[in-house]
């Protein structure tokens, strides 16, 4: 099936009553849950995945994604208004769009982040459409110890790459690996650290991982910021329009980023957080009065905006193409396939067409969707964030217990979920960063069997992964992905120690 | 010699690495599995020995960022246990009284706790979302919630 005809089944899904409806939904909770300074798009997506159980596959997984990129969408908006991210993404959406609010053109500024978000996203389900199919039809021939290299390669990007230390990030990864080990192990049978706890022999369903590290843990981080402003009845938005000058203004940034930040939402381990930070900078650095920044630029709000939703849909080429999430959000998303018992990776595009390009379809109409909910009617959904932040905190408990209780209906599952909310919480205060270590949980199964049938089919020599050209150049650029930042560091520690 | 912070964080990763290491090698062996169950965990032990030692005698330095972070006045931590608590204690008495009144008192509980004082609204909230809940999870997902002491 070509292209051209896959989009076509992908529009049918799309279009289809039950697929419009369907990514209403998940761009709207999306956009809400997006908007919530604190809960980011992995809670987001794992409170929704209880919501999709018995739901068809493709019309669930396009609410799914649209639920990841609303939140993208929407978390601009607290940024703007609040100076108070929704999620990590548009952290860099705040640098210049508070300062637009401040002055009295936050009307302005969401209009500014909503034209750029849509372009961004739009540009990038292009490119997705044509790198995802030519991936996967390359993939197709990956064997055990290709995927393993990958999939290596995806941890200690999203290690080296994470906030703060790189040791603390693979400690993260490490240890989401070693929660992975627990349970009946599939391959031989072995009870493995279940201390014969039959609650244990299935080991944790990602959900607990998910919503204990993320949607409790933030609860947590909610708690102690409780009294931070909401947004006051008061404040005035002021006028949406923009004037042609500040489209041309924006016209340059919105166009190069959207480039820059599809690429490096498809690289693992980066994603819309870096993307967006990339993107602010590389506009600075060009920009001829780079003064401007921070103090209210269009360039400097319409560059993460634009990066930060390019870099979502970016993240779909790994998900689907090779069924390897390369950061957090994805890899959550890949737990929300596996629920509904679709297997993303090279079969899914000719095995499950109406899946594969139902959801890059659905991305059209939903970025269509989220320009029209975030321009007429962001007014009215920004009250949102007038939520009193104590009934915030105890319902999203709620969506976090019903959502662990209805995957198992074992109670014991709601105190693992306490547990994993308290270790999180304990990560965040103890800078160990969250994503590292659900993406290992969810590769770790993956990564365990890749490795293990490579070790079958070389008869237990090592040589297997180096003795190919193709895992044997992942796994270096895995290492040159740990030692490049362990190098920069040391020298610059050197250097500061001479100056001392 | 455990001044900093690291240095402590890295000494309970170390003693959480070699419980695990330990219990990795008291994993049964088979003899014709080429790779067994033990080899990764062993594999995943070591790496995180390693680590915490590296975490230990890194001269990384805090920043004022992490250190603020770190920094959370003992009263806010109590209000944070006493959360726990309340979910520990809504986890205990779910399945026998049910999700209703269980979700609708904790609702109303924990945001009257954390500072919620609009009590016509709080109460309006407890009740709508949990019978809400119930009837999309029961009547429209086919899920199944604990029924309880009420009669539906």
């Amino acid at each position: 099936m070509d292209a051209f005809q896959g989009l076509l089944t992908g529009f049918q899904v799309a279009l289809s009553l039950e697929g419009i409806m369907f990514v209403l939904i998940g761009v709207i909770v999306g956009t809400l849950i997006g908007m919530m300074p604190g809960l980011g798009p992995i809670s987001a997506i794992a409170i929704m995945i209880p919501i999709t159980y018995g739901m068809d596959p493709a019309p669930a997984l396009v609410m799914m994604a649209g639920v990841y990129y609303g939140a993208v969408f929407g978390g601009s908006t607290s940024s703007i208004l609040l100076n108070a991210p929704g999620i990590s993404g548009t952290v860099a959406t705040a640098f210049d769009g508070y300062p637009m609010a401040q002055q009295g053109k936050a009307g302005k500024a969401l209009a500014i982040a909503a034209i750029s978000s849509f372009i961004g996203g739009t540009v990038s389900v292009v490119l997705l459409m044509l790198l995802a199919p030519a991936l996967s039809s390359v993939a197709i021939s990956f064997g055990p110890p290709a995927y393993f290299a990958l999939m290596f390669m995806g941890l200690t990007a999203i290690s080296s790459l994470s906030e703060g230390s790189t040791i603390k990030a693979m400690i993260a990864a490490v240890a989401g690996f070693m929660v992975v080990t627990i349970g009946i192990d599939p391959q031989t049978g072995t009870q493995r650290f279940t201390f014969g706890n039959v609650n244990l022999f299935d080991g944790f369903d990602f959900l607990i991982i998910a919503l204990g590290l993320f949607a409790v843990a933030e609860v947590c981080m909610l708690i102690l910021n409780r009294k931070n402003r909401s947004l006051s009845d008061d404040q005035k938005l002021g006028s949406l329009k923009l004037s042609k000058a500040d489209l041309k203004e924006m016209s340059g940034p919105v166009s190069r980023q959207s480039f820059v930040g599809f690429l490096l939402g498809v690289l693992p381990g980066a994603g819309a957080t870096i993307a967006s930070f990339i993107s602010y900078i590389f506009e600075k650095r060009i920009a001829k009065n780079p003064e401007e920044f921070g103090k209210g630029s269009i360039k400097g709000l319409a560059a993460p905006e634009s990066s930060n939703n390019a870099a979502t849909s970016g993240a779909f080429v790994p998900l689907l193409s090779l069924g390897i999430p390369g950061s957090g959000t994805t890899a959550v998303m890949l737990g929300a396939f596996l629920v509904l018992g679709v297997q993303p990776g090279p079969l899914l595009m000719t095995d499950r067409p109406e899946i594969f390009w139902g959801i890059i379809a659905s991305m059209y109409l939903g970025n269509v969707f989220l320009l029209i909910l975030n321009l007429p009617l962001i007014p009215y959904l920004a009250k949102i964030l007038s939520i009193p932040r104590p009934l915030l905190i105890s319902l999203v408990i709620m969506f976090s217990l019903i959502g662990v209780y209805s995957i198992s209906f074992n109670v014991f599952d709601l105190y693992m979920l306490l547990v994993f909310g308290a270790l999180g919480f304990a990560m965040r205060i103890f800078s160990f960063p969250a994503p590292p270590f659900i993406l290992a949980f969810i590769l770790g199964g993956m990564m365990e069997q890749a490795f293990r049938q490579s070790m079958t089919i070389s008869n237990g020599s090592l040589s297997i992964f180096v003795d190919t050209p193709l895992p044997l150049s992942l796994l270096l650029v895995a290492l040159i992905s740990l030692l490049v930042p362990a190098f920069l560091k040391w020298r610059s520690n050197r250097l500061a120690y001479k100056q001392r | 010699m455990l001044a900093s912070i690291n240095r402590k964080l890295g000494l309970l990763i170390f003693i959480v690495a070699a419980v695990y290491l330990y219990l990795s090698f008291q994993l049964p062996n088979y003899e014709y599995a080429p790779i067994d169950a033990d080899v990764i965990p062993k594999g995943l032990g070591i790496l995180l020995l390693v680590l915490s030692v590296f975490l230990f005698f890194s001269r990384v330095v805090e920043t004022d960022a992490e250190k603020a972070k770190r920094n959370i006045p003992k009263k806010e931590l109590g209000v944070i246990a006493a959360v726990f608590a309340m979910i520990f204690v809504y986890i205990l008495l779910f399945e026998a009284i049910g999700f209703i009144i269980t979700t609708a008192l904790f609702i109303f509980f924990c945001s009257w706790f954390l500072g919620y004082r609009a009590w016509k609204t709080n109460i309006l909230v407890s009740l709508l979302f949990p019978i809400v809940m119930y009837a999309i999870f029961v009547f429209a997902l086919g899920i199944v919630l604990p029924r309880g002491i009420l009669p539906f």
